[in-house]
């Protein structure tokens, strides 16, 4: 932790005051000023930045927030579109299955929406330096066992949720790729778009469509 | 840190009193200023991810549903019909144009509601509710 910090967090303690005793009333208030100082500093330090790095922030959020989620969009207007079709056409036992999809889309949405929030929550590099100084351990930590121990985890819950890929993920990389990442340690057969695409098709087929819708329900990302 | 020993009478003193405070400010000011673009950064992040999601939902969900229907309508050829096709050709085009995921596009909400007001007469046209869940509306609220 930087001396400024210290200063600022700890108000009740003076980090100045090293030989109390033969402080003087001028020390004394020389400390407190330049305290107050740094702590002025601080606190427009803070605001400053704060604002600047606002608008990059939702800039940033918003792009990978819109492209992470147009594709779950995509499958629901699309089965929308065939409930829409069944409806008009009185194929009503096509319906339940369609809503059962639905829901399965609205899980994936839910887990995506988790994967952005906690991605966010994220320590940043500075805190956890700081930690470790503070803790005074040694900085080379062996990798292997962490890297071991995050691809266990990964496999444990293949598929159940996007949240734990992310969780293992740096804060400052896209969040697209840190999802492609994801997506590759994920059994294909168990990725729920995949499952929901797979699903579609047949259910396509079997509703005796045109190859163009089938070629559409083919052509979306999963 | 042995700058912040008092200066001892002189002169200078004054001077030196005045340098000291503003070095210890500006110190401050650098440390704060790193936090606080931490800590703007995440909290714009958060809010920018939240409105990108429900845009970039509502707008994959339109997208998806007109795509379809083109496709569902490409072999009914009758008039009654081609203006139906017409109008999901339109708001298939406005989608694609749409760059939804800039949020420094300037017509971004212009365009939206645009989209929307499409949207919904396509539905019209095709004799369809246009209330259906476009996003996960449950979730969203609690995100």
């Amino acid at each position: 932790m930087s001396w400024v910090q210290v200063a600022v967090n700890q108000s009740n303690e003076d980090i100045f005051d090293e030989d109390a005793d033969e402080m003087c009333v001028v020390q004394k208030e020389w400390n407190s000023t330049m305290k107050k100082r740094l702590k002025e500093g601080f606190r427009d330090g803070v605001e400053a930045g704060k604002e600047l790095a606002l608008q990059e922030g939702f800039n940033q959020g918003y792009r990978e927030g819109a492209e992470l989620m147009v594709t779950c969009g995509q499958f629901r207007g699309t089965l929308n579109a065939l409930s829409s079709w069944c409806h008009l056409n009185g194929h009503n036992s096509a319906l339940s299955k369609i809503n059962n999809l639905l829901d399965v889309v609205g899980k994936h949405e839910d887990d995506l929406l988790k994967c952005l929030n906690s991605i966010q929550q994220q320590p940043h590099v500075g805190d956890i330096l700081n930690a470790v100084q503070d803790m005074d351990l040694s900085y080379a930590a062996p990798d292997g066992t962490k890297y071991d121990e995050v691809n266990t985890k990964k496999y444990e819950h293949v598929g159940s949720s996007a949240e734990n890929y992310c969780r293992t993920n740096g804060e400052d990389g896209s969040l697209q790729s840190e999802c492609s990442k994801a997506k590759l340690c994920t059994d294909p057969e168990r990725s729920s778009l995949a499952w929901v695409k797979k699903q579609t098709v047949w259910l396509v087929e079997q509703l005796g469509l045109s190859l163009d819708v089938l070629h559409h329900v083919q052509q979306l990302e999963d | 840190m042995a700058a912040a020993a008092a200066p001892g009478p002189g002169p200078d003193m004054f001077e030196e009193i005045v340098m000291a405070e503003h070095r210890f400010h500006g110190e401050g000011y650098q440390e704060g200023y790193a936090e606080g673009r931490h800590a703007g950064a995440a909290e714009g992040r958060r809010h920018g991810a939240r409105h990108g999601a429900r845009v970039g939902a509502e707008i994959g969900s339109y997208l998806g549903f007109a795509l379809t229907w083109q496709c569902l309508l490409r072999k009914c050829t009758d008039e009654k019909n081609s203006k139906k096709r017409k109008a999901l050709d339109s708001l298939i085009g406005m989608i694609q144009k749409f760059p939804y995921e800039d949020p420094t596009y300037e017509k971004l909400q212009e365009d939206l509601e645009k989209i929307r007001g499409k949207f919904k007469q396509v539905c019209s046209m095709l004799n369809i509710q246009s209330d259906f869940r476009v996003s996960n509306e449950r979730s969203s609220l609690t995100f």
